[in-house]
């Protein structure tokens, strides 16, 4: 056991004191914000460019109605012909494009927006919207309707729907509320995680195997221990770096969830009015909920871990270089990536019949369950998922070690998978 | 005999291969043993089937009169002939964990570790990474996390290859200074020079089988056993005349200083010296008789040739 010891600490520390890793792990969350943030600044500065648009308007009600804002600028023409502006308004000019609106605004080809360049979707989008509203405005008033305003103000209806999980005493304060968006974002970001993790740091296993095979250290290494101390040193050690940069990924959140997003919420929450980002915000400052979520990663992920890395360290002990373990390495990736194909299933139905067997079964389980726990899974599948893990991973790491135990000091001809179960089988 | 390694009937076969062929041997306890034999003779699978790093097709190995079991290895200290350091680590801190593996406590490792960088002038190196370390430091770094928990019987697997003379000589006196405190040493080399200064026992493995096994001296005494080398004043018909039936004259014989001649011969074994040294003295001037004793070398490239 105290070899074990020394075997994991030698390998956690190699890991942790590379300048790589403290990069990663620090830059990693910058650049997850950048990639968030990033949408909304493209949007910001992208449509700061301000579009003027000629309108000639054969109709007679709809140019005095439509609204310039800061992206576009409605200019009305009332001498020119839709042929003179285009010829006047082209590319030299100042002018955008130019709005045509015929008489007969409801017939077809009647509404024309000619441009310079090619517009964009939000431009056509706000153009159209505006013209709409204004005719149905228009079609209302000729209804002669006294206090259409008020009316109108008084019809208009926002629908906020409040999503439970039914536990039975029918009082909701004591239920849990749901919502399918954030659920839908973390459960991605939960299994993208798991998925990053055990294919990242598996194949870690595996090169640090062949790594240790190649450079003979192992001639050294199995006459201080046994085989067995040897793999488990290498597959905890690795899983204690895992551990170590999701620790800190996870204290940086909830420590921005602590401090940072009230302040946030003060600040835009009741303006914002988007339900789904209230809803976000709501989770994940949510921190005692953030922890039993971590509580949750940390269990599917060492577990899931755990049992890929003994796969790894099996295939690394059978190889001589990492291009010859890529053999084993891609059936490894099989179940992990059929996890992920079923991972996108579970977003349409999260209690489906393969949501709920692929996060029984072993293989699938880790990636698929932690999709599904966002969306709130009774107990005891929880359970049997995670007790039906890690028993696997013991049984997985003693054939493993089976295998490693001989595959260690194996050089030369690259075994076959029946080479591997002779091993498997050796005394 | 009191010996604290036993191999017997060792045989282990690669596919078309076989490496090792009906070996046995015997290590005398506190003995400095040497297993010599070309490339690719089958030493080092020998020494992997000790270390059990390879397991061997038949026969067994006995340690301490006990066969051979997995926690008896750790007790070996074993330095392998491609040098295995993490390359990674610092010089000081892998020779820790090295001596940790082997059972030390922290404090106890490093105290003798710190000793052993001062015996062999490597004390500066103790921060240094080991990929910055040429062949011969990274040696003395492996000889040191070899032999630092004190193990009874230590391995090692061409221990003088990457050194200069100097440290080579350096080495050797270690290996000398281990065995005086009481360790066994076994190591295979095909540098014979090493072996004569050094073994008190070897074995010489050739095509995968054990030739020649035993102390040294008497390896060199039975090899070489019935030369002589003559200084007389006789020309070479007098002294084979003189010689009569009873020895012969090997090779050349060659004037030296003083009016002398230099001859060698061969007396057999069931000849009486005494009479060919009278012989000798009535006939031809005899000045000095002496055994020439065979080289290791000699006897290596003989036993090797099948001419011993």
């Amino acid at each position: 056991m105290k070899n074990i010891y020394l075997i994991i600490s030698r390998e956690y520390l190699e890991r942790v004191r590379k300048k790589s890793f403290i990069v990663v792990t620090l830059l990693m969350p910058l650049l997850m914000i950048g990639l968030m943030i990033a949408p909304t600044l493209m949007m910001l500065y992208s449509g700061s460019d301000l579009k003027r648009i000629a309108v000639i308007d054969r109709s007679g009600i709809v140019a005095s109605e439509l609204v310039s804002s800061a992206e576009v600028e409605f200019v009305r023409e009332e001498q020119l012909t839709k042929d003179e502006a285009c010829r006047i308004y082209n590319n030299d000019s100042d002018i955008f494009g130019v709005l045509y609106i015929g008489s007969d605004i409801e017939s077809r080809d009647s509404v024309q927006l000619i441009t310079n360049s090619s517009s964009s979707l939000m431009l056509e989008e706000n153009i159209a919207g505006q013209i709409s509203a204004i005719v149905e405005r228009e079609k209302l008033r000729r209804y002669n309707i006294d206090n259409l305003e008020t009316i109108l103000a008084e019809v208009e209806t926002h629908i906020d729907l409040s999503t439970y999980v039914n536990d039975g005493t029918g009082d909701e304060t004591t239920m849990e509320s749901t919502s399918s968006g954030v659920s839908y974002i973390l459960g991605i970001a939960l299994g993208m995680l798991l998925y990053m993790v055990i294919i990242l740091y598996g194949q870690m296993v595996l090169t640090s195997v062949v790594e240790e095979k190649a450079s003979r250290v192992i001639d050294v290494m199995v006459t201080s221990c046994s085989p067995f101390a040897l793999m488990m040193g290498k597959i905890l050690g690795i899983a204690a770096v895992a551990l170590t940069q999701i620790a800190i990924w996870a204290a940086l959140i909830i420590s921005a969830s602590k401090f940072l997003l009230p302040s946030l919420l003060l600040a835009d929450g009741a303006a914002a009015g988007d339900m789904m980002l209230s809803a976000a915000m709501g989770t994940l400052g949510n921190t005692g909920y953030l922890a039993s979520l971590f509580a949750y990663v940390a269990l599917f992920l060492i577990g899931g871990f755990l049992l890929y890395a003994s796969l790894y360290a099996a295939a690394g002990s059978a190889v001589d270089s990492v291009q010859d373990g890529q053999q084993f390495n891609s059936v490894i990736m099989l179940p992990i990536i059929l996890s992920m194909i079923i991972m996108m299933s579970v977003f349409n139905d999260p209690n489906s019949p393969l949501a709920f067997w692929a996060s029984i079964v072993p293989l699938t389980s880790p990636i698929v369950m932690i999709t599904r726990i966002p969306f709130g899974i009774p107990g005891w599948e929880i359970a049997l998922s995670v007790v039906l893990l890690y028993a696997t991973f013991v049984a997985t790491t003693w054939l493993a070690s089976k295998v490693f135990r001989v595959g260690i000091f194996m050089h030369g001809k690259r075994p076959s998978w029946s080479d591997l179960w002779q091993w498997v089988r050796m005394k | 005999m009191d010996s604290i390694l036993k191999i017997e009937n060792v045989s282990k076969s690669y596919t078309g291969h076989k490496a090792l062929d009906d070996v046995s041997l015997e290590v005398p306890r506190g003995a400095v043993y040497g297993l010599l034999g070309p490339n690719g003779a089958g030493k080092t699978t020998l020494i992997r089937v000790i270390t059990r790093i390879t397991i061997a097709d038949s026969g067994r190995v006995l340690l301490d009169g006990k066969p051979l079991t997995g926690g008896d290895v750790f007790k070996i200290g074993y330095m392998p002939e491609e040098r295995g350091l993490y390359k990674k680590m610092r010089v000081g801190e892998q020779a820790l964990f090295f001596a940790r593996l082997k059972g030390l406590t922290k404090q106890e490792a490093e105290h003798r570790l710190r000793r052993w960088f001062e015996r062999l002038a490597i004390a500066d190196w103790w921060e240094r990474k080991v990929e910055d370390l040429s062949k011969g430091m990274a040696q003395k770094v492996q000889f040191i996390a070899t032999v630092v928990h004190e193990p009874k019987l230590l391995i090692f697997d061409e221990p003088f290859s990457g050194f200069d003379p100097i440290n080579a000589n350096l080495l050797k006196e270690e290996i000398l200074g281990l065995r005086d405190r009481g360790a066994t040493i076994i190591f295979s080399t095909h540098n014979m020079a090493s072996v004569e200064e050094i073994c008190d026992h070897i074995t010489l493995i050739n095509k995968s089988h054990n030739i020649l096994s035993g102390p040294v001296d008497q390896i060199r005494r039975s090899a070489g056993g019935n030369n002589f080398e003559v200084v007389h004043r006789a020309d070479d018909s007098t002294l084979s005349a003189a010689l009569a039936e009873r020895a012969i004259i090997v090779g050349e014989s060659h004037n030296i200083i003083g009016g002398y001649r230099e001859s060698k011969i061969y007396i057999p074994r069931d000849e009486d010296v005494k009479r060919v040294i009278a012989a000798l003295n009535d006939n031809c001037g005899l000045r000095s008789l002496r055994e020439v004793m065979p080289s290791m070398n000699d006897i290596f490239i003989r036993a090797v040739n099948g001419t011993l």
